[in-house]
């Protein structure tokens, strides 16, 4: 079955990043054989002075395909981490989601939403996933990361919300590679515009730096490019920059 | 290019898409520690806006290095 697993507000501004702790429970869930995680994405949620965030209220959220008989050692496993990795001062929260067996989950969309554009508060997190049948935790402190976590399934559920952990590494010649050879890379599902228009697969993309990043769209893990300007070698395209990137 | 915000904070005048000036104090600061790289989000690598002490505000962000 498919599950969601999201977590916030696990670090301090000494710690390893929550991004880190969530690609480190994905590592587990198949180290340990429980199933396959996919990708973590961080997800932004709103920042205001009512709300008690380390630095920029990013929630980290990672897929995961897993044996049903694994749902409560996985669960009880995270659990344990985030209480026993959280950094002194932080406020963690666990989310775990079974997709399949979301009545409405565009509640929980709609709640990833919200707290991108409101303040909203921990009872109506715990209220929502109590009607969902969803697991929400808090591990240390006060428990407020359960808001983040909450959201951060939602918005990870959504589609259309955040950025992937980490950078892509891609084969290519002359700091070049087409669309098609770019698709092949197993954390890359399509290669699009910011406009949204897809590009073609023998189309060329001049990938910058080591700093391949993809953001989700559609559900999919999308490399978003701009348009080269005045180049006679035929490459029309090059990926996004951390900046062009950061709206996502 | 530095303002007091009403909680005392030391508030980054320039916005949260003065890029320029973001890498510029950055580059005169002695206490900027890169944040972790998904919370990165300036091109240039030496920025206020990539730094771990920089909490970011609905229209800039404040300093706590």
């Amino acid at each position: 079955m498919r599950i969601l697993i999201s977590i916030d507000d696990t670090d301090n501004l000494e710690s390893r990043g929550t991004g880190d702790l969530a690609s480190e429970i994905a590592r587990e869930v198949n180290d340990k054989g429980w199933g396959e995680s996919s990708y973590v994405t961080r997800h932004q949620l709103l920042v205001h002075p009512d709300i008690p965030y380390t630095s920029h209220n990013s929630a980290m959220c990672f897929a995961a395909e897993i044996d049903e008989s694994c749902l409560e050692s996985l669960i009880d496993h995270a659990s344990a981490y985030l209480a026993r990795e959280s950094a002194a001062g932080s406020d963690p929260g666990l989310c775990v989601t079974v997709v399949d067996r979301l009545a409405t989950p565009e509640a929980l969309v709609a709640f990833g939403r919200k707290a991108k554009q409101s303040v909203v508060a921990m009872t109506e997190a715990s209220a929502l996933a109590a009607q969902l049948g969803i697991h929400l935790s808090a591990h240390g402190g006060s428990g407020q990361g359960i808001i983040g976590a909450l959201a951060g399934a939602g918005l990870r559920l959504s589609g259309n919300d955040g950025r992937l952990k980490g950078h892509l590494s891609i084969a290519t010649t002359d700091d070049t590679a087409t669309v098609r050879d770019i698709r092949a890379h197993a954390d890359v599902d399509d290669v699009r515009t910011l406009e949204g228009s897809p590009l073609a697969g023998d189309e060329l993309v001049r990938l910058r730096g080591d700093k391949v990043k993809t953001v989700l769209i559609d559900g999919k893990s999308v490399l978003l490019v701009v348009p080269v300007a005045g180049t006679a070698d035929g490459i029309a395209w090059q990926n996004c920059t951390k900046q062009q990137l950061r709206s996502y | 290019m530095w303002q007091i915000n009403q909680r005392g904070e030391r508030a980054f005048a320039g916005g949260n898409e003065d890029w320029p000036g973001a890498a510029r104090m950055a580059a005169l600061c002695t206490a900027f520690h890169p944040d972790v790289e998904e919370e990165q989000v300036a091109d240039e690598a030496r920025s206020c806006y990539n730094c771990r002490y920089r909490r970011w505000t609905a229209a800039s962000f404040v300093c706590g290095a």
